[in-house]
């Protein structure tokens, strides 16, 4: 479904992410692990179109979307939910996510329905829907930024660190939401420093280190590997 | 008593102009960032196409206002396409260089094609009229009524209209509306369509009571920047709140005070606000 070889990515002169090759089959849930700085962010970034890639191609669905504009990205079907989490902060919660169907503001039917589905998944963003995006807890404005991009039902749903700054019991829920919206049939590309929690819902993972990747392979393989596990799993 | 009352609707109405302008210049800032110093020369050609219109091919009032708003609209896009779009990745202080380059040119265009001369623009509405015991002229409620329709119109067209939410989404969050899909080359065109619409509609208005000039929108802009970085930069109730006071003040101050010192008012205003709230009256909550 989502290719990416050979992907390059350059700041300046200094290369991000260096000859990354990924394969994600339709319905997998696939983790990126890897630390802060190693390239996860950087590879999210040129997927969403919001990066230039300087070497490689991304394909998706056999269509090649790299370089294209972020706004033709999402129509086609991969939406990006930033580890910053991008709300729009003086906007309701509602309205936040009115906003993450966007590419879908002509069909009003389509809206309704994953307005329900997206208040099915998190409760309490119906209970909240008059708040103000920015007073929302870091868990809540979590919740919010996976259901604004499910608001645009992807195809493949890319997710940056979600559990980055929340409360060890609110991360096990997050978890277990992810595991239900894969479950559900989307597609899910996910990028991780907790390779615990990842690696237990994941299909199959890559590691990055310095901008290149390091361990390919399923989540048991990864699971069982000595170097991942002394670098991210600490066992 | 009498003189108060007088004194507060001129305040309103000198209000009413500073906003339509200050609204301009903070929608433009809110999503860009860029402080538009040409906006004051979209003012004055607001006010010189409408003056033409009128009198050369004899265009009614409204007709004439309508093209005006048009044809600086399209301007305000052509501005941006031309000249910020393609600055979007250099400092920014390049925008800035560019949007006084602008203000030169545009004002050097004007007195080209138009003179140096201070013109007066006739209006359809000179009658006076008496009420609630003011003598008024038509053209002085008219720039009220005007003024405060179009800003519910733009208010309802932000808040409740899918495209106008793309402008406030844009200004929150840039890279947040790019991953919602929305187009932000488009959104920064609309953006300075209503932004030059505004600033003609606005000119159009006030240039019957004011004289059409080449530098008519120094002073205009001047204080249109006193008033969004008192409102708060980028804030659009803080541009419409700060307008009015800055009317009221200078129309009371005029009057109380001295009506030689009327425009310094709004820097002493300046001054004073922003030691007490540095970022402004709003700061951007309420865009």
């Amino acid at each position: 479904m989502l290719k990416l070889s050979g992907l390059t990515v350059t700041y300046g002169s200094f290369a991000a992410i260096e000859d990354v090759t990924i394969d994600v089959a339709e319905g997998e849930l696939v983790v990126l692990l890897g630390s802060n700085g190693a390239g996860k962010s950087s590879t999210f970034r040129a997927i969403s179109g919001l990066e230039k890639p300087s070497a490689g191609g991304i394909t998706f669905d056999g269509k090649n979307i790299a370089g294209q504009s972020p706004e033709r990205i999402v129509k086609s079907g991969v939406v990006q939910c930033a580890e910053d989490r991008k709300l729009f902060p003086q906007m309701t919660v509602h309205e936040n996510l009115i906003m993450g169907a966007y590419v879908h503001r002509k069909k009003k039917k389509e809206i309704r329905q994953a307005l329900e589905n997206v208040h099915a998944l998190f409760p309490m963003l119906q209970e909240k829907k008059d708040h103000a995006a920015g007073s929302l807890s870091g868990g809540q404005q979590q919740m919010l930024a996976i259901g604004r991009a499910l608001m645009s039902r992807p195809k493949l749903l890319l997710l940056d660190e979600p559990s980055i700054g929340l409360a060890p019991l609110i991360v096990e829920q997050m978890f277990e939401v992810i595991h239900q919206i894969n479950q559900e049939g989307t597609t899910v590309l996910l990028a991780e420093q907790n390779a615990n929690a990842a690696l237990k819902i994941a299909d199959r993972g890559y590691v990055f280190e310095s901008g290149s990747i390091v361990v390919q392979g399923t989540s048991e393989e990864l699971f069982t590997n000595d170097a991942v596990r002394k670098a991210y799993i600490g066992a | 008593m009498d003189i108060l009352t007088q004194q507060l609707f001129n305040g309103l109405t000198i209000g009413s102009v500073y906003s339509l302008v200050a609204l301009g210049l903070t929608l433009v800032y809110g999503i860009l960032h860029i402080p538009n110093f040409a906006h004051g020369a979209l003012y004055m050609l607001g006010a010189y196409i409408t003056l033409t219109t009128m009198l050369l091919w004899g265009f009614n009032y409204w007709v004439a206002i309508a093209i005006s708003v048009l044809v600086v609209g399209l301007l305000g896009v052509l501005m941006d396409r031309l000249v910020f779009h393609q600055l979007r990745n250099a400092p920014p202080i390049h925008d800035k260089i560019a949007a006084i380059g602008i203000l030169l040119f545009l004002e050097a265009l004007a007195q080209l094609i138009w003179g140096a001369d201070y013109r007066s623009m006739s209006t359809p509405y000179g009658e006076v009229i008496n009420m609630f015991g003011l003598t008024v002229t038509m053209q002085r409620v008219l720039i009220n009524v005007g003024a405060i329709a179009v800003m519910i119109l733009l208010f309802v067209f932000l808040k409740k209209t899918y495209i106008g939410a793309t402008i406030i989404a844009m200004a929150q969050n840039r890279e947040g509306a790019h991953l919602v899909g929305i187009n932000t080359n488009k959104v920064a065109m609309l953006t300075f369509m209503l932004s030059g619409g505004l600033a003609a509609f606005a000119a159009s208005l006030s240039a019957p009571i004011n004289l059409v000039f080449p530098g008519m929108g120094h002073l205009v802009i001047l204080k249109a920047f006193v008033i969004i970085i008192l409102g708060g930069m980028g804030s659009i109730p803080g541009a419409i709140v700060g307008g009015y006071i800055l009317g009221f003040s200078e129309s009371l101050g005029a009057t109380y005070l001295s009506n030689d010192y009327k425009d310094i008012i709004a820097f002493l205003l300046l001054v004073i606000i922003l030691s007490f709230k540095p970022k402004g009256l709003f700061s951007r909550e309420g865009f």
